[in-house]
């Protein structure tokens, strides 16, 4: 690959004797989004939280332009330019929306009054801006989805990880939050997907990794994975023998 | 009028009544009531910029009372320290303490570090019993300075200064919003850029800080202090019944609580110093139910700032927020 923004070499996270995540490798092109897809239990939100910072390798490293940067805590992983949203989704419940997106513009505009403008601009681009002054808490789940991202946004990444932030929503407000990815993607954000909707994820990923198991299991293609044998056995079982 | 217009002018004039007060009031029991209740309104500040903002309960924070008494009565009695200079090192004995102590507690969560806090008060307390130099059991006797305005005035530039410093910090500088963001979800606010235990040692010292000058001020104008008395669960009790009573997560609820909470001690000790024992179970129940039908204080309860109840579940939760976090994780996996 031509110049790799992400490079995940040979990770491998433990629980004890469960290896969650086992031995996996890939690389994300500046400005592609990738799809990361599996079964449940597959290991994609532990592979989440080892990129994101939150767990650390248990082997294996990870490589963010050129940097290494297996087990740099999710703070310092913020500051140079790598966001993420949680599966369930973080809002600080008892703070506004505006505040809420006003304490991520906090990394990048340590002034008060700048990291407010941010904040505006950003919930504009979200859609979140007329419910800025609601407590984040009565927000609906679609709403709280799009604040994740807003939250994410605020740090001005380079990289995006997006934890599921379409399941769970109705069919406009997951082709709203398409379009709001695909917009992101044109603005030169790097973008990791993991997502259960294979209409999503199908649709935008310029590349799918699929992992069962902790192990992965195909890379490439959408279409081309689709039809991978190894990929439709991990989804619908092997035949009995 | 729009509120932004009205908040200054209710502090102003606030201020200027406790400006001018002593000149009105010529009864010395009155105006020792009111000092002691603007210490307690600062005490019950202080603990709750940890507990109501960053969710954290301190125990301890007696500890951070007394040893800026005792440091201040060192000076003044020992060193011959004029008292205005030893009151800062009151302050800075506070600020070492609580760097001693939040450097290995903070990163526990909740209910550990409120453990930790308390068993750290009860050996500094325990110190001061064996120790020569604080006079043991028999506390110490400072140089009386029997001038009530003065301590008046003193008690009350320390505690409105505080409330100042508190109030730009934590409603006003962007300082404020990361220490609620880390009571709000510790884990989600990592994500955003925030170092935690960076953030909550500042809370830390912003709380334990002023509690120390209190210390100081209260030793010199009390003149004789002893382990009990400035180092005993007391004085922890009463500023978190205060704060909790009052509303926590907002500056003005624990001034609600302390005013109430102290001006019913009084009358009960002046009216009822038979039943003293009375008081303590009065404070418990108080604060239980408190916690259970007004988790957000009485001043929370009212005008309907709700961030009380949260800091209450935060701090006795369990966990590190690394284990927390695992715990979630594996949820995670589960369903993902």
């Amino acid at each position: 690959m031509a110049d790799p923004i992400l490079q995940v070499e040979g990770v491998t996270k433990t629980f004890g004797g469960l290896y969650a995540v086992q031995d996996v490798s890939f690389d994300m092109a500046k400005g592609s989004i990738v799809g990361l897809i599996g079964p449940n239990g597959a290991g994609k939100t532990t592979l989440f939280n080892v990129i994101s910072g939150y767990y650390k390798p248990t082997k294996g490293s990870i490589r963010f332009d050129g940097k290494d940067i297996s087990g740099w805590p999710p703070y310092r992983l913020a500051h140079i330019g790598i966001g993420r949203t949680f599966q369930i989704v973080k809002p600080f419940a008892g703070l506004t929306v505006l505040e809420n997106v006003v304490i991520a513009s906090l990394c990048r505009y340590p002034k008060k009054t700048e990291a407010e403008a941010q904040a505006w601009q950003i919930l504009e681009r979200t859609g979140l801006a007329d419910r800025a002054h609601l407590a984040a808490s009565g927000l609906t789940l679609a709403g709280r989805k799009r604040l994740e991202v807003s939250k994410a946004l605020a740090l001005e990444p380079t990289l995006l990880l997006l934890d599921e932030v379409v399941a769970g929503l109705n069919p406009t407000e997951a082709d709203q939050t398409i379009d709001l990815i695909l917009k992101l993607r044109d603005q030169g954000i790097t973008i990791l997907i993991v997502e259960h909707i294979m209409r999503v994820i199908m649709n935008i990923s310029d590349e799918v990794v699929v992992l069962s198991f902790g192990q992965k299991i195909a890379q490439g293609k959408p279409g081309d994975v689709a039809r991978d044998p190894a990929v439709v056995e991990a989804y619908l079982g092997g035949e009995v023998r | 009028m729009t509120n932004t217009f009205r908040k200054p002018i209710v502090v102003g004039i606030a201020a200027l009544v406790l400006a001018v007060l002593p000149t009105f009031i010529h009864d010395m029991f009155v105006l020792r009531v009111l000092t002691e209740s603007i210490m307690w309104i600062g005490l019950a500040i202080a603990w709750d910029v940890l507990a109501g903002y960053t969710g954290y309960l301190n125990f301890g924070h007696g500890a951070f009372f007394g040893a800026g008494a005792y440091i201040t009565a060192f000076l003044i009695k020992i060193a011959g320290v004029p008292f205005l200079l030893a009151m800062p090192a009151g302050g800075l004995a506070a600020a070492l303490l609580a760097l001693a102590s939040g450097i290995p507690t903070l990163r526990l969560k909740g209910a550990y570090f409120a453990i930790a806090t308390w068993a750290m008060a009860r050996a500094l307390q325990q110190l001061a019993l064996v120790l020569d130099i604080t006079g043991g059991p028999d506390g110490m006797r400072l140089p009386p300075y029997l001038h009530p305005q003065f301590f008046y005035y003193v008690m009350l530039i320390l505690v409105a200064g505080t409330f100042a410093v508190m109030w730009f910090l934590l409603e006003h500088a962007p300082f404020g919003l990361k220490v609620k963001a880390i009571r709000e979800d510790e884990a989600g606010a990592m994500s955003l850029g925030i170092h935690p235990t960076v953030i909550k040692m500042q809370a830390y010292l912003l709380s334990t800080v002023p509690a120390g000058l209190i210390g100081g001020v209260y030793a010199y104008w009390i003149t004789y202090i002893d382990p009990a008395s400035v180092l005993g669960d007391l004085v922890t009790d009463q500023a978190v019944v205060m704060a909790v009573f009052g509303g926590l997560g907002t500056l003005i609820g624990p001034i609600v609580g302390a005013v109430i909470i102290y001006f019913f001690k009084t009358l009960f000790w002046a009216y009822l110093s038979d039943y003293q024992v009375l008081y303590l179970i009065i404070l418990g129940v108080l604060i239980a139910m408190s916690v259970v039908f007004l988790p957000n204080g009485l001043y929370g309860t009212l005008t309907g700032k709700t961030s009380g109840k949260t800091a209450i579940q935060k701090g006795l939760a369990t966990g590190t927020p690394e284990e927390n976090s695992r715990k979630q994780g594996r949820k995670e996996v589960v369903h993902g």
